[in-house]
């Protein structure tokens, strides 16, 4: 069996799960999400965190 | 002389002059006037009129038509015309309908949702699933009617192309969107849900069940996400009785150990309440020395047990069941969350969109529920993937976890830190002034919840006295294409505020035409919703009554979208650029705001301004506006228009700048609202950071607010965190391989690590 043998190899065509808020919910994996939205999370800035009011 | 006719599909049938006849006197009486031997006159020259044009050749049906409507002129009977080419009109929108839902069957059926946008369009429903596709068919076939038959031709013109958007449109003639489930009314006497009797819970595992329960059920009455209002209190009632339970049972354990006899529960249970009935107190978390010592000494005195033996076994018994009732209440939160990131409702086809609102309940029973849900959030499901439902919100509130020294701070403090990992909870903010004027202590009713996406509901124009979250929710909503107004006007402010006007008017209408077929469904319609008194006032109907002045109770919301993108076209810049265009931004959504409470003043019905969710939204304006304009620098270059108020999200912003900046639209966007802000790194790493965020929003007067953070998850080692190419815990990169023996040492190294399907 593939278990005993510490050789085999595993993960392959395996990805990363990236969660993800799309409007206020969750999506476990961006494959679900429509076209647009998908755009727009890859979009996404990232907002810095200096008080500068 | 014509002897067949050619129809539209190329078959050939027989001419049969009667039913032309019949067509034309339709219209007749339609538009009362003209009789059965005019009509039969019409129907004459009309073949005389085909035979002249058509010759020796068949007639196509449109030529007959054609040539009805000119005799109908001709003969005098205009308005019959007039209502026979609104017919024909008709006809054709019912058959263009027909084809091109097929085609849309067509791709439901053969394509992969991978490659098909629209089988994307909510991401919470599975379109390569037997039962998703069949939602999706459905939901096809229920729009193609709905904007044949249902919709007046305005609304159906401006929603077709793209001026408005009707949610849910599929629903349009069944129910209406969401509500908070006021669980602890619920649950008081048991309730049906509308296949089974279910009785009053009798501990926190059953109540956490029928919580979960309770969410699925309404979900098959509504088309929108359900919600609790007060998970924390409504659970702490199942928390006092398993520890009442094992309370009893802890001593029960020990006074047999103690006399070596069996079989005492029963006569605990008798004492216990015997001295509940004494004392005016009861068997609860919060200790009270005066109890226990009642307790012992009628155990000392019934079971012959010396009294300081007596009072020591209770003690005991009391930390023990204090300790079993709140892994009890582990193990309820975490089969709750199991259980609604599991069950499927809707044909199978969907998880229930949920949402659980807690975090002011003080009691220790409340805090128990509060601080294991937190921890049920924190620990994932099985192989410790991040929960996707419920959405989990936080109520923040001055005086009870706000401050340091508020008796939930404690709880607050553990909300960051899950948030942190898991991106939920989000937090509401009580102390905002437009949700603190709802606010009464003591009242938890009067707390402002959220469910979904962001919808919130507490003004009451229909019935002033219950201003309350509890047992209300939307009716149904439509969100303006802000941006095509602002396109339209060609930079001309007047312009865009008469085009607003005018179709802010349409939109009231429409919902008001919605209204009229929601209120004419019945109780027995929504079994759960309406039979099992969830709605406000539910209760007070029968099963035949019409629901109409209850449902008068909910909302009827007016959205937008992409205001960023209208300041643009309008004035150059958005308003996260100058506080000018911010300005501008708030005075738009002002006037929008304004039409909203003058409208619920006129009909006594709740019309709220609502900052739309537009998840399938946000790209079909678009596309639609790009058709029309072309690509406009900073209107309609983009794939998508920014959501509601939001500042753009490629648009360089600090945090807090971002919440200054969305706060204001807040207080304006009654029907819901969110802002979230998206930071760097991995959050878990800095709570700190992440808690002076919170409290940003809270004193920025942010009603419901998020961050943003990424959560990755590396499925063959099992790490969660930030994964840029390569996973810091195995080293691989997406798609990569990896010994199985260097997973088997990791294992060793991280016990929570999933077993890899196809390999144990």
């Amino acid at each position: 069996m593939v278990r005993e043998n510490r050789d085999a190899k595993m993960g392959k065509g395996i990805g990363f799960e990236r969660i993800r808020r799309i409007t206020g919910y969750l999506v476990g994996t961006m494959d679900k999400w429509n076209d647009a939205k998908r755009a727009e999370e890859r979009d996404r800035v990232k907002h810095d965190m200096s008080k500068n009011a | 002389m014509i002897q067949s006719i050619i129809k539209r599909d190329g078959r050939v049938v027989l001419y049969e002059q009667g039913k032309i006849a019949k067509a034309i006197l339709r219209s007749m009486e339609a538009a009362h006037e003209g009789d059965a031997s005019d009509a039969a006159r019409v129907a004459n020259d009309v073949q005389l009129a085909i035979e002249e044009k058509c010759r020796n050749s068949v007639p196509q049906i449109e030529e007959i038509q054609d040539a009805v409507e000119n005799q109908l002129m001709n003969h005098g009977f205009n308005e019959s015309a007039k209502s026979y080419i609104l017919y024909r009109a008709n006809r054709t929108r019912a058959r263009e309908a027909n084809t091109s839902l097929m085609k849309t069957i067509d791709e439901i059926t053969k394509v992969d949702a991978r490659s098909s946008d629209m089988k994307r369009d909510n991401a919470n429903i599975d379109g390569n699933t037997a039962m998703g596709s069949m939602l999706q068919i459905g939901s096809a076939g229920a729009r193609s009617y709905n904007e044949a038959y249902l919709l007046r031709p305005e609304h159906a013109k401006a929603y077709r192309d793209g001026d408005i958007h009707i949610h849910d449109f599929d629903f349009y003639s069944l129910t209406t969107t969401c509500t908070q489930i006021d669980i602890q009314k619920l649950f008081k006497n048991g309730f049906s849900t509308g296949h089974g009797y279910v009785r009053e819970p009798q501990g926190i595992q059953s109540y956490a069940a029928l919580g979960a329960i309770a969410l699925q059920a309404n979900q098959n009455d509504q088309h929108g996400g359900q919600s609790i209002p007060n998970f924390d209190y409504g659970m702490a009632e199942g928390v006092k009785k398993t520890f009442h339970k094992i309370y009893c049972q802890k001593i029960a354990e020990s006074v047999e150990d103690f006399l070596d006899e069996d079989n005492k529960y029963d006569s605990i249970v008798i004492l216990v309440e015997k001295t509940e009935r004494e004392t005016g107190e009861m068997a609860q978390l919060k200790e009270s020395d005066v109890f226990d010592h009642t307790v012992a000494a009628k155990i000392s005195e019934e079971g012959g047990i010396p009294l300081d033996s007596a009072k020591h076994l209770v003690k005991r018994a009391r930390v023990r069941a204090e300790k079993r009732t709140d892994r009890e209440t582990f193990q309820a939160m975490e089969g709750f969350v199991h259980n609604l990131n599991t069950m499927h409702s809707r044909a199978g086809a969907q998880t229930p969109f949920s949402s659980i609102n807690y975090g002011t309940d003080i009691t220790p029973e409340g805090r128990m529920v509060i601080k294991n849900i937190l921890l049920a959030l924190d620990a994932g499901l099985g192989h410790g993937e991040t929960c996707i439902f419920p959405i989990h919100i936080f109520k923040v509130k001055e005086g009870v976890n706000y401050n340091e020294s508020d008796p939930n701070y404690d709880l607050f403090k553990l909300s960051c830190k899950v948030s942190a990992k898991r991106l939920f909870p989000n937090y509401v903010f009580l102390d905002s002034p437009f949700n603190l004027q709802y606010y009464v202590p003591g009242r938890p009713e009067t707390e402002v919840a959220t469910m979904g996406c962001r919808t919130r509901v507490m003004a009451n124009v229909y019935d002033p006295e219950q201003q309350i979250a509890n047992s209300r929710g939307n009716l149904s909503f439509t969100s303006i294409n802000l941006p095509r107004l602002a396109l339209e006007s060609s930079g001309d402010e007047k312009v865009f505020y008469e085009k607003l006007d005018e179709m802010m008017e349409l939109v009231a209408q429409q919902m008001l035409d919605r209204f009229e077929i929601q209120a004419q469904k019945h109780v027995y319609n929504y079994p759960f919703l309406m039979g099992q008194g969830i709605w406000l006032d539910s209760e007070k109907l029968g099963p035949f009554d019409e629901i109409r002045d209850v449902l008068k109770h909910g909302t009827l919301s007016l959205g937008f979208i992409g205001l960023a993108e209208t300041l643009t076209a309008l004035y150059g810049h958005h308003h996260g650029e100058s506080q000018e265009m911010q300005d501008k931004g708030l005075a738009i959504m002002n006037h929008m705001r304004e039409f909203c409470d003058n409208k619920s003043q006129q009909h006594k019905m709740n019309f709220t301004l609502l900052a739309t969710p537009a998840e399938g939204l946000a790209g079909r304006f678009l596309r639609m506006d790009q058709k029309r304009y072309g690509k406009l620098n900073g209107v309609t270059d983009k794939e998508y228009y920014t959501n509601s108020f939001h500042i753009p999200v490629w648009y360089p912003v600090s945090v807090s700048d971002k919440i200054r900046l969305e706060a204001p639209y807040h207080a304006l966007c009654n029907a819901g609202h969110i802002s979230y802000v998206e930071l760097d790194g991995d959050t878990t790493k800095n709570v700190e950071a992440f808690e002076t965020v919170v409290r940003w929003m809270h004193d920025c007067q942010i009603g419901y607010g998020s961050i943003n953070h990424p959560v990755d998850r590396d499925p063959i080692c099992g790490y969660v965190g930030v994964i840029g190419d390569v996973c810091p815990r195995c080293g691989r990169k997406e798609g990569e391989t990896i010994p199985h023996s260097k997973v088997a040492d990791l294992q060793k190294l991280y016990p929570e690590m999933p077993a890899f399907q196809g390999v144990e």
